[in-house]
């Protein structure tokens, strides 16, 4: 496998996890998976150029992103909970209502 | 046989992915994510990190994915009114996603890098000096990278905590413990003597 290969391939995710945050506008919980999707697409990345260039840092630092979503993961579902106990809906359209 | 078996599996990787954009149920497309991440997982295991491909099983369809599960099973989400919008946002959605792909693509396409070898950390000296992945990458992270490591046991933390005060409902009809008001209760107001 060529570094090329893991590009486009982390490109299409990312491309996908794109669309799915245009797309899904009444779906915040979709908008999450989309930014899990892209992160997914980023450590794909880092893994084949880790593999391909013979370097341990890209495996070092995936492992980080890893940590950073699932940390945001976590913060926001609590946000999304939390919101849909106010407004009763999990809409784009109502989350201006987060400014208080 | 590994570039076949990276071909198979990014594609169904690929179609898990478009399933978990476009599927109106949202417990499917959770099912589809976790299912992307089973094959991404594989992929890493074909690109020889072992440690990784364990912890995104671990991390995402132990932990993440299963978050994701309950909060959609907790809420009540109307699957109509999800979807609403739907067509109204995807023609310029499509459109800008295409023209970044084809950017990305045409740039990629023909792309090599090779490795300059001169500050790296070699995986394959590593693997000649006989530590494995999950070894080599300990003898990195524990040492070289500690702060960086603390930091995200810090960040973990910290999101720990943030997501505890934000779900947190005080006002739970609950009979929860009032540690001030037990402080000052006095003796006459509990014992009375008759």
């Amino acid at each position: 496998m060529t570094s090329s290969n893991y590009l486009i391939l982390s490109a299409i995710i990312f491309s996908i996890g794109f669309l799915g945050i245009f797309i899904n506008r009444k779906n915040i919980i979709s908008i999450l998976m989309s930014i899990e999707l892209m992160l997914l697409a980023t450590n794909i990345n880092f893994v084949g150029f880790s593999n391909t260039l013979d370097d341990l840092f890209g495996q070092i630092f995936a492992l980080f992103v890893l940590v950073v979503a699932a940390a945001e993961a976590a913060i926001g579902l609590a946000i999304l909970t939390i919101f849909f106990k106010k407004s009763g809906s999990i809409s784009i359209d109502t989350i201006n209502k987060l400014k208080g | 046989m590994t570039s076949t078996l990276f071909y198979i599996f990014s594609t169904i990787t690929i179609l898990s992915s478009f399933f978990v954009v476009f599927s109106s149920n949202p417990v499917h497309s959770v099912l589809f994510l976790i299912f992307s991440f089973f094959n991404v997982a594989i992929i890493f295991l074909l690109s020889n990190a072992e440690f990784l491909a364990m912890t995104l099983v671990i991390v995402y369809v132990g932990a993440v994915a299963v978050l994701f599960l309950f909060v959609v099973m907790m809420l009540n989400i109307n699957e109509v009114l999800v979807k609403e919008g739907f067509l109204k946002y995807f023609p310029l959605g499509l459109l800008l996603m295409s023209v970044f792909l084809t950017e990305l693509i045409v740039v990629f396409k023909d792309l090599e890098f090779f490795s300059s070898n001169n500050s790296g950390i070699s995986i394959s000296n590593l693997l000649n000096q006989g530590h494995e992945n999950t070894k080599s990458l300990g003898l990195f992270l524990y040492t070289d990278f500690f702060i960086i490591f603390q930091i995200s046991g810090y960040l973990l933390l910290v999101a720990m905590i943030g997501a505890i005060v934000l779900a947190h409902d005080n006002k739970l009809s609950l009979k929860s413990q009032n540690i001030l008001k037990q402080k000052q209760v006095k003796k006459d107001d509990i014992i009375k003597l008759k």
